[in-house]
C-alpha cells in the first residue's frame, strides 16, 4: 500500500507540473446548492458559445477554468436551473454560484459518504438517503424509529415501545449469523465510526445512538453496495449508514424554534391477544377442570385455592398507562463565506405507557467551519447528550417484568389490598407466590433500574489545497460514552427476596478516537476532453477502549426503603472491573474516471489490519469496481420524449463484516478470576483461532434508475446478489483437544458458514401534482430480499424452532402441523407425515416440516405529502410481508395446560365445547389436553406476519404567508399535530400480539409500542 | 521553488504516514485485561502455580470429582439409589438406560480431557522453566493428575485390562492442543497402552518431586489439597490394583506406608472429627489427596454433598444392604442417618456433612486407608496372608474397636478384603470398578423407595463400561463406539 500511495503522489506532481503549464488567465470558483449550501460536484462549467474547453467541478464544487474578464460562464447539472455569470475583471474573485433546484427533492445530486463527495450522476454504487427535514419533529427518540419505511431496502425493527430502546436494522438482509448485533449496520456521524448498540450492562434496553437528536441531523445517507461500501473495508458488509449533522450557512443568522407536546397510549391489541376478562378466565379455569375430571366439589376447593370468587382485576390496564411526549429544540445558524456556525439546543422527555418507563435527554450540537485563507480551512463539530432513562425489566424472562406481567398474571390475583394499599403479599394464589410474575405495582414502586448516559462526539477536520489539484484533509474524532447504572431490588417482593434486597452499581465508559489522513486528487487529463480523474489515497487509524466495572451486595435495611445505595448493604458480593479494546488501521484509495458525466468507472480498494482478526490474518484487502452510464446524456436518447433521464451502474466488490467477532474472538487464552485453597488459579479457557477473520462478502448490483416527465416521475431499480462466506460458527472438536468440557464454551469458532442474500428495491418518488398552490408528492418503495444459507459447519439439522439447513433462510421456522381440533372430541389433532396423510392426536410422533421463516419478503414504505397554499398534510406507511411470527410462550397463553399459572389470550373462548363444533381451539383440559400436549409449539402458533401500518399522519399550517408575523420580525411560523401508529392491517385473526416482532420473529411479551398524539410549532426569527 | 516546496512538504506527508504505518504491529496487539496469551500465560515459577491451582480447580469441577464420578462409582453398583423423590438427576445411570448422549458420560469424557489440557500445557510450558525443587513438584503435580484423569478415562470408557487389555481405551495426547493444532484427529489408544501412559506419568511425577524437605522447600508437601511425593504412589498403586499386576501395587502402596508419613485416626472420635471437618487435612491424616472447596470457591449446590443431603437435592441413599453390612460398633455406620426422604424411611448419606455450611467438604479423591487395604489385596494375592490380614484389620479393626479381627485365609480373604474395601470407601465412587476390574457379576440390591432400577448386572452387560460421547464421534470420525452402544 505505501507504493500505491507514492505513485499516486509522484504522479501527482508530475502531472500538477503539467497542468501549471497551460496558458491564459486562470479562473476558480466555487458551487453550491441555493437550498443548503453544499458544494455540488460534477456540474459543468463552460465559457458561453465555446465548443471546447468545459471543465466540471470536483468534490468540493470548486472549479478552475481559463477565460477571459467580460466572457460568460455558464453552469449547468441536471435537477438544477442552468445560470449564466459574467467573468469579472482585474483579480476580483469570481462570486459564490448558488445553483437553484429545478424539480424538488427528486432527484440526488451529491452522494456523500465519509470520504467525500461524488456528484450523483458519476456515482456507481447503490445508495438512498434522506434528508432531515423528514426525520425532524417526530416523537421518536432513536434514529431507528425514523428511519422504518423511509428507504428501500433498509429494515428496522421496532419490536419495543420502551423508549429509548435499541432498535435491529438490516440493510439487504441478514449479513451475519453470530449474534444480533453481528448483524448491524455500521453508523458513521460526521466522519466518525460511532460506537452503536446497547451498551449498558443491566438495563433492559438502551441505544448508543439515542443521544443523538433527530433535529440535528441534515442528511442519512444509507450506502448498500460492493462500490459504496468496500472502502469501509472490514466493516461495510452489513451497509453503511452516514449521518450529517447540521451545518451553518453564510448569510443572515436563522433561529428557530420547535416545541412539540403530546400524548402517547399503547397502540391497541390485536382482537384476538385481548387477554381473559375476569369472568372469562374463570369459565376456562372452571372448564379446565371440569374437563380433567374433577367433580363440582373439587372444582369449588380449587376455584377458592386460586381466589377465583373475587372481582378479579384487568393486568394489561394495570401496567399500562397514558404517556406524555414532549420536545423544545431551538438552533442558530449563521455566519460568512470566511466563518459559519450551527449551534442547537434540545431537550427530549417521553414518558412511556408502562409502569415506571421513561426517558428524558437533553442534547446540545455546534458545528463551525471557518476558512484561515485561500489554502487553509478548519470545522470543528461537538455533539454532547445526556439521556437519564428508566429502564424496569421488561419481555418474558423475568419474573419482575411489568409488561409480561399483563399477560402471565391471573386475573384473580389482585394488585391492591381492600384497604386500597398496593399487595405485597407472596402467600397463597390469589396473591403474588414465588415462581411466578410479582406484583408489578409494587416492584414499579420499590425497584430502580436506572441509566445515566452521556455521550461526548467531537470532530475536527482541517483542509488543505496544496495547490488547485491536490488537497489534504486531516480528520480526527472522539466519541466518548460514559453510562452509569443503578439497579435496586427491594428485599420485600421479588427477585431479591431472598437476598434481602439487591444493589447494582455499574459505571461503563466507551472511548473511541479515529484519526484519517487524506490526499485527494483531481486530474484532467489534457488530451481527451472532458475526462476527468477523481483519485484518493487515505490511511485511517481507529481504537476503542471499553471500561467497565460492577459492584453488587445484597442484605438491605428492610425498614429503610430510601437507601439503595451500593454500600448500604450488610454484605458485599461482587466487584468486577475490565477493559476491552479494538483497533483498526488501513490504507484505502478510490478513483474515479468520468468522461462528460456520461461514463464513469470508479474503483476503491482497502487494506486493513485490526486487533480482532487472528494473528495469521491480521490485514485483510477489500475492493470493489464499479461503471455508471448515463444514457440520458447520449444523443440517441435525444430521439425519444418518454424518459427524461436514464442511468444504468453496476458494481461488484468484497467486503467484510468485523462485528461478528468480539474483541479478543481469536485470542487462545488463560484466565483468571477463581481461588484454588484461596491461591490464584490459571487455566487455559479460551480456545482462540488464530486463523480467525472477519466475515467476508461478495457483492453484486445492477440497477437503473430513470426518470419521467421532466424527472417529476423517477424510479430506481436495483437487484443485487451478496454471496457471504466465511460465517462465523462454532465447530465441534475431539474432546481430547480439551474444549468440549461444560466448563467453557465448547468448540471452536471458525470461518465456516455462507449464506446468500438476494432481492430487489424499487422506489419510486413522484410530484402527480404541481401547481402553484398545490402539490401532491408521493415516495414509494418496496424490496424484496430471500435469504438461503449456502453452507453450514454442522449438518442440517433442529436449530431451536428453526430448521438450519443448506437451501433454507436462517430463520426457517420447523414445526409440527396443526390440523385442528376434532369436532368429536375436542382433542387437537396433528398431521403425523409431512404430506399430510394421516394424523394424530399424539403430539410427539408427529413430523415436523420446514413452515416459512420469520425475516420477511418484502418491505415497503409509502409517504405522501399533500400541500395547499400553507397547508400540509402528510401521511406514512409502512409494509412488511411474507413472514411467521411465533409467540415465545403460546404454550403458556393458550389452552388449559396452564391455565393455574397465567391468564389465557381470549381467543382461547372459541375453544371447543360441545361435540359437532368446528373450531381451532381444542378444549380446555387442566394440564393440556392431548396428552399434555395442545399448546405446544406447532403450526398453529406460526402466525402470519404481514401487516401494514399507518406510522405517521400530519398535518401542518405554514404562516409565513401572512404579513403580520412577518411584522413581528417571524421568518416563519409552522404549526402541527401528529400522530403514530393510528392504524394496523394485520392478515391474520388468530395472532394474538403486535406483529412487529424481532429479527428473531418470536414475540416476548414485551413492551407494546405506543400511539402518540402531538401538536407542534416550529418557529424562525 | 514553489515545487520544491511542494515537493519537500510532500515529503514530510510521506514521511508521516510511513510512520504511522510502521508502528501499526503494536497499534494491532490488544490484549484481554482479564486472561493472558496461552503461550505467555507460564513464564515463571508464580505463573506454574497459579496454573496448577486452575488445573486442580477443574478437577473438582461437579462433571468430575466434584460429583458425577463419585456418585457413578456407588450407584453403577451396590452401595446407592436414586430415591423415587427426586430432582430428576441421574435416572438413567440408576436403571442401567444410558446411551451415548448421556450428559454425565459425556461430561467425565470432556471434562477429563479439559483438565489433561491443562496437565499437558503445565507439563510443556513448565520443564522450559529453569529446574527448581518447587518447579519439579508443580510439574511432577501435572504429570500425577494427567495420570490420574488417564486412569479415570480408561477405566469408565475402556474394557477393563484383565479382560481385554487389547480393547480399544481413550485416545492419548500428551501436549497442549494449541501445540498439537486443532486439526488433530486421534484415534483411542488400547487399553493396555493407557495404562502404560499413565504408569510413566505416575512414575514420572515420583521422580520429579523433591523429597520432603530436599532443597528446602515443602512445596506442597502436607497439604493434601495438592499432590504430593507419595500421593503420586497411592494413585499409581490403585492403576496396578486396577491393572491386576499385585507385585506393583503392593510396591507402590508399600511405599507410602513406608515413607508416605500417613496416619489413620486412632480413634472413632478422631475419625468422626476428621469427617466434620471441611477444611483440608494438613496432617497427613487419613486423606492423601482431597480437592479444595472453600467458602468462597466451591462448586455450591452441585457438589457431591448436596446429591446425599436432605437440605440439597438430597435424591440418592445408601442401599439397605450396605448400612446392614455394618456392625452396630462400626463408626462408620455413625456417616449414614437413619432418616427418611418423601415420608419414607431411608438412610441418609452424611459422610460429607457441611453442605448447609459456606465452607464445604473437601473432595475427597484417594484416601490412605484405600493405600492400606491395596496392600492388603495385592498380599493376598501374592501369597502372603498374614501381612493381608494384618493390613485388613488394621483397617477393620481401627474402625470397629469391638471387632476381633479378620483370620480368613484363601477366596473368603479376598471377599473380606472386597467388603471391608466397600465398607470404607462407601461413597467415594470406587465400588464399581471393584467389579468392572476383577469382572464380577454383581445385584444391586431392590429398595421399597427406589426409581425403577436394575437388578442384576452380568458379567457381559454393556453398560459395565460407558458409551462414548456422540458429540465426540461426530466431531472425530476416528473413535469408535463401545460394543453395545450402537454406532
Amino acid at each position: 500500500m505505501r507504493k500505491i500511495l507514492l505513485i499516486f503522489l509522484l504522479l501527482g506532481m508530475g502531472l500538477t507540473q503539467h497542468a501549471l503549464a497551460q496558458g491564459g488567465k486562470k479562473v476558480t470558483g466555487k458551487i453550491v446548492n441555493a437550498d443548503d449550501g453544499t458544494p455540488i460536484p460534477g456540474v459543468s462549467v463552460k465559457v458561453e458559445g465555446a465548443k471546447t474547453g468545459g471543465v466540471m467541478t470536483d468534490v468540493e464544487g470548486s472549479f478552475i477554468i481559463v477565460a477571459n474578464p467580460g466572457q460568460k460562464l455558464v453552469f449547468s447539472y441536471v435537477g438544477f436551473t442552468p445560470q449564466t455569470l459574467e467573468v469579472p475583471a482585474g483579480n476580483f474573485p469570481f462570486p459564490m454560484v448558488r445553483l437553484k433546484t429545478s424539480s424538488k427533492e427528486l432527484v440526488e445530486v451529491v452522494v456523500r459518504d465519509t470520504y467525500g463527495s461524488h456528484a450523483a450522476k458519476a456515482f456507481t454504487g447503490s445508495e438512498v438517503s434522506v434528508k432531515g427535514a423528514a426525520i425532524e419533529n417526530k416523537p421518536y427518540s432513536t434514529i431507528g424509529q425514523a428511519l422504518q419505511g423511509q428507504m428501500a431496502g433498509v429494515t428496522v425493527t421496532l419490536n419495543s415501545g420502551q423508549p429509548g430502546a435499541n432498535n435491529q436494522i438490516r440493510i439487504r438482509g441478514i449479513n451475519s449469523i453470530t449474534s444480533q448485533d453481528a448483524a448491524q449496520p455500521l453508523f458513521v456521524i460526521d466522519g466518525m465510526f460511532v460506537t452503536t448498540g446497547n451498551l449498558a450492562q443491566n438495563a433492559s434496553t438502551s441505544n448508543a445512538l439515542s443521544g443523538l437528536n433527530n433535529d440535528d441531523i441534515e442528511n442519512i445517507t444509507v450506502l448498500k453496495d460492493a462500490a459504496a461500501t468496500a472502502i469501509y473495508g472490514s466493516r461495510g458488509s452489513n451497509g453503511v449508514i452516514v449521518i450529517t449533522t447540521k451545518k451553518g450557512r453564510s448569510g443572515k443568522t436563522q433561529v428557530r424554534a420547535d416545541a412539540e407536546y403530546g400524548t402517547s397510549a399503547n397502540m391497541p391489541l390485536p382482537k384476538a391477544g385481548v387477554m381473559a376478562s375476569p369472568a372469562q378466565y374463570r369459565e376456562l379455569f372452571n372448564e379446565a377442570f371440569k374437563n380433567y375430571g374433577y367433580t363440582d366439589a373439587q372444582i369449588a376447593t380449587v376455584d377458592s385455592t386460586y381466589a377465583l370468587n373475587s372481582a378479579g382485576n384487568d393486568w394489561y390496564d394495570l401496567v399500562t398507562r397514558n404517556g406524555t411526549q414532549q420536545q423544545y429544540n431551538i438552533s442558530l445558524s449563521g455566519g460568512d463565506e470566511k466563518t459559519r456556525y450551527f449551534s442547537s439546543a434540545g431537550f427530549f422527555n417521553q414518558n412511556a405507557t408502562i409502569l415506571k418507563s421513561n426517558i428524558r435527554r437533553i442534547s446540545g450540537l455546534l458545528n463551525i467551519e471557518h476558512n484561515i485563507n485561500k489554502q487553509f480551512s478548519v470545522q470543528t463539530g461537538l455533539n454532547f447528550s445526556n439521556i437519564q432513562q428508566n429502564t424496569p425489566l421488561a419481555g418474558s424472562a423475568y419474573f419482575g417484568s411489568a409488561s409480561s406481567s399483563a399477560f402471565f398474571l391471573r386475573p384473580f390475583q389482585l394488585a391492591y389490598n381492600a384497604d386500597g394499599s398496593v399487595n405485597s403479599s407472596i402467600v397463597g394464589n390469589g396473591n403474588f407466590p414465588n415462581s411466578g410474575n410479582y406484583n408489578p405495582l409494587y416492584i414499579a414502586d420499590h425497584d430502580k433500574r436506572l441509566l445515566s448516559q452521556t455521550r461526548i462526539l467531537g470532530n475536527e477536520t482541517v483542509k488543505w489545497t496544496i495547490w488547485d489539484q491536490l488537497k489534504y484533509t486531516g480528520y480526527v474524532s472522539i466519541d466518548l460514552q460514559s453510562l452509569e447504572e443503578t439497579t435496586f431490588l427491594n428485599p420485600t417482593v421479588g427477585d431479591a427476596l431472598s437476598l434481602n434486597g439487591s444493589g447494582r452499581s455499574q459505571y461503563t465508559r466507551f472511548f473511541n478516537w479515529l484519526v484519517r489522513n487524506q490526499l485527494d486528487y483531481r486530474y484532467k487529463i489534457p488530451s481527451l476532453e472532458d475526462v476527468y480523474v477523481d483519485a484518493a489515497v487515505g490511511y485511517e487509524a481507529q481504537r476503542s477502549t471499553n471500561y467497565y466495572n460492577n459492584a453488587y451486595s445484597t442484605g438491605y435495611p428492610a425498614t429503610q426503603p430510601d437507601l439503595t445505595a451500593v454500600g448500604v448493604a450488610a454484605t458485599p458480593t461482587t466487584a468486577s472491573q475490565l477493559f476491552s479494546n479494538f483497533t483498526y488501521a488501513g490504507l484505502y484509495g478510490k478513483a474515479n474516471v468520468n468522461f462528460k458525466s456520461r461514463y464513469s468507472l470508479s474503483g476503491s480498494i482497502r487494506r486493513e489490519g485490526s486487533s480482532r482478526f487472528g494473528g495469521n490474518n491480521q490485514y485483510g484487502t477489500f475492493w470493489s469496481v464499479g461503471g455508471a452510464w448515463n444514457i440520458d446524456q447520449e444523443k440517441f436518447f435525444m430521439d425519444q420524449s418518454i424518459l427524461t433521464g436514464l442511468k444504468l451502474r453496476s458494481s461488484y466488490g468484497t467486503t467484510g463484516n468485523a462485528n461478528a467477532l468480539n474483541n479478543y474472538t481469536w485470542r487462545p487464552t488463560a484466565g483468571y478470576g477463581f481461588n484454588y485453597n484461596l491461591a490464584n488459579g490459571q487455566d487455559y479457557n479460551t480456545i482462540g483461532n488464530t486463523n480467525l477473520k472477519w466475515e467476508s462478502s461478495k457483492k453484486f448490483d445492477i440497477g437503473l434508475d430513470l426518470g419521467f416527465f421532466n424527472d417529476r416521475l423517477a424510479v430506481e431499480v436495483d437487484y443485487y446478489n451478496n454471496k457471504i462466506d466465511g460465517l462465523i460458527q462454532t465447530v465441534r472438536l475431539p474432546m481430547e483437544l480439551g474444549f468440549a468440557s461444560t466448563s467453557v464454551t465448547s468448540g471452536q469458532p471458525q470461518n465456516i458458514g455462507a449464506m446468500t442474500n438476494r432481492g430487489y428495491e424499487i422506489t419510486i418518488k413522484g410530484l402527480p401534482i404541481q401547481t402553484r398552490d398545490f402539490t401532491w408528492s408521493v415516495n414509494f418503495n418496496v424490496a424484496k430480499n430471500t435469504n438461503k444459507m449456502t453452507k453450514l459447519a454442522t449438518a442440517d439439522a433442529p436449530n431451536g424452532n428453526y430448521w438450519l439447513g443448506v437451501g433454507y433462510s436462517y430463520y426457517t421456522w420447523y414445526a409440527r402441523q396443526y390440523k385442528g381440533v376434532n369436532p368429536d372430541n375436542g382433542n387437537a389433532l396433528w398431521w403425523y407425515d409431512a404430506g399430510k396423510t394421516k394424523d394424530t392426536t399424539n403430539y410427539s410422533p408427529a413430523a415436523r416440516v420446514q413452515y416459512g421463516h420469520a425475516d420477511p419478503t418484502f418491505t415497503s414504505g409509502l409517504s405522501n405529502t399533500l400541500t395547499y397554499k400553507g397547508i400540509s398534510l402528510t401521511f406514512d406507511f409502512y409494509g412488511s410481508f411474507g413472514n411467521r411470527i411465533n409467540d415465545n410462550w403460546s404454550y403458556y397463553l393458550n389452552d388449559g395446560a396452564y391455565i393455574t399459572g397465567s391468564n389465557k389470550y381470549s381467543y382461547n373462548m372459541k375453544r371447543w365445547t360441545t361435540k359437532g363444533q368446528i373450531t381451532d381451539v381444542p378444549k380446555m383440559v387442566y394440564g393440556g389436553g392431548s396428552s399434555s400436549s395442545s399448546s405446544s409449539f406447532s403450526t398453529r402458533f406460526l402466525y402470519k406476519g404481514d401487516f401494514i401500518r399507518l406510522k405517521n399522519v400530519a398535518l401542518g399550517y405554514d404562516f409565513k404567508n401572512i404579513s403580520l408575523f412577518k411584522k413581528a420580525g417571524l421568518s416563519k411560523l409552522y404549526l402541527y399535530g401528529r400522530a403514530t401508529n393510528l392504524w394496523t392491517k394485520i392478515f391474520d385473526d388468530r395472532l394474538p400480539f403486535d406483529p412487529e416482532t424481532a429479527v428473531t420473529g418470536v414475540f416476548n411479551e414485551e413492551v407494546p409500542q405506543v400511539r402518540t398524539f402531538t401538536v407542534g410549532v416550529n418557529v424562525g426569527f | 521553488m514553489y515545487n520544491m516546496k511542494i515537493n519537500k512538504t510532500l515529503y514530510y506527508l510521506l514521511a508521516a504516514t510511513m510512520l504511522t504505518s510502521s508502528c501499526k504491529k503494536d497499534f494491532l496487539d490488544e490484549k484481554p485485561s482479564n486472561a493472558v496469551v496461552v503461550t505467555d500465560a507460564i513464564k515463571t515459577s508464580n505463573d506454574l502455580a497459579d496454573a496448577v491451582n486452575g488445573m486442580y480447580n477443574l478437577s473438582k469441577a461437579t462433571t468430575f470429582f466434584g460429583r458425577d464420578i463419585p456418585v457413578l462409582g456407588d450407584l453403577l453398583a451396590d452401595n446407592t439409589y436414586v430415591n423415587v423423590t427426586n430432582s430428576g438427576r441421574y435416572l438413567v445411570e440408576n436403571n442401567y438406560t444410558y446411551i451415548a448422549t448421556t450428559a454425565e458420560a459425556s461430561n467425565i469424557f470432556s471434562q477429563g480431557y479439559y483438565i489433561i489440557l491443562q496437565a499437558n500445557r503445565i507439563i510443556y510450558e513448565g520443564l522450559k522453566l529453569p529446574s527448581s525443587a518447587s518447579n519439579n513438584q508443580l510439574i511432577g503435580e501435572a504429570y500425577a493428575m494427567r495420570g490420574l484423569c488417564y486412569l479415570e478415562l480408561v477405566n469408565w470408557f475402556g474394557a477393563p485390562f484383565a479382560l481385554n487389555p487389547n480393547a480399544d481405551g481413550v485416545p492419548i495426547i500428551t501436549q497442549p492442543s494449541y501445540v498439537t493444532g486443532f486439526s488433530l484427529k486421534l484415534s483411542r489408544s488400547k487399553v493396555s497402552e493407557v495404562y502404560a501412559r499413565l504408569i510413566t506419568d505416575l512414575d514420572s511425577a515420583y521422580a520429579l518431586m523433591p523429597a520432603n524437605g530436599t532443597n528446602g522447600t515443602t512445596l506442597h508437601a502436607t497439604n493434601s489439597d495438592y499432590i504430593a511425593k507419595y500421593a503420586t504412589k497411592a494413585i499409581q498403586s490403585r492403576a496396578y490394583l486396577y491393572k491386576g499386576d499385585y507385585a506393583n501395587a503392593l510396591t507402590a502402596a508399600k511405599l507410602v506406608i513406608d515413607n508416605g508419613g500417613y496416619t489413620l485416626a486412632q480413634t472413632p472420635a478422631a475419625f468422626s472429627a476428621f469427617w466434620t471437618s471441611p477444611t483440608a487435612t494438613t496432617t497427613k491424616l487419613e486423606t492423601i489427596l482431597e480437592l479444595n472447596q472453600n467458602a468462597s470457591s466451591n462448586i455450591g449446590n452441585t457438589g457431591l454433598d448436596a446429591i446425599f443431603s436432605q437440605s440439597g437435592y438430597g435424591d440418592i441413599q445408601a442401599t439397605n444392604d450396605l448400612y446392614n453390612s455394618y456392625s452396630a460398633t462400626d463408626s462408620r455406620k455413625t456417616l449414614m442417618i437413619n432418616g427418611s426422604r418423601g415420608g419414607a424411611q431411608a438412610y441418609i448419606i452424611n459422610k460429607f456433612s457441611n453442605y448447609t455450611n459456606t465452607d464445604k467438604d473437601e473432595t475427597k479423591v484417594i484416601r490412605y486407608a484405600e493405600v492400606i487395604l491395596t496392600a492388603a489385596e495385592s498380599y493376598a494375592r501374592t501369597g502372603d496372608e498374614p501381612n493381608a490380614l494384618k493390613y485388613l484389620n488394621m483397617i477393620a479393626q481401627l474402625r470397629d474397636p469391638s471387632f476381633g479381627g479378620f483370620a480368613s485365609t484363601g477366596a473368603q480373604l479376598i471377599t473380606d478384603i472386597l467388603n471391608e474395601r466397600r465398607k470404607e470407601l462407601a461413597f467415594e465412587g470406587l465400588r464399581f470398578f471393584d467389579f468392572t476390574r476383577l469382572n464380577l457379576a454383581f445385584t444391586r440390591p431392590a429398595q421399597p423407595q427406589a426409581y425403577p432400577s436394575y437388578p442384576t448386572v452380568s458379567q457381559t452387560d454393556i453398560r459395565r463400561i460407558l458409551p462414548i460421547p456422540q458429540a465426540e464421534r461426530d466431531a472425530n470420525i476416528n473413535i469408535t463406539q463401545n460394543p453395545g452402544y450402537g454406532n
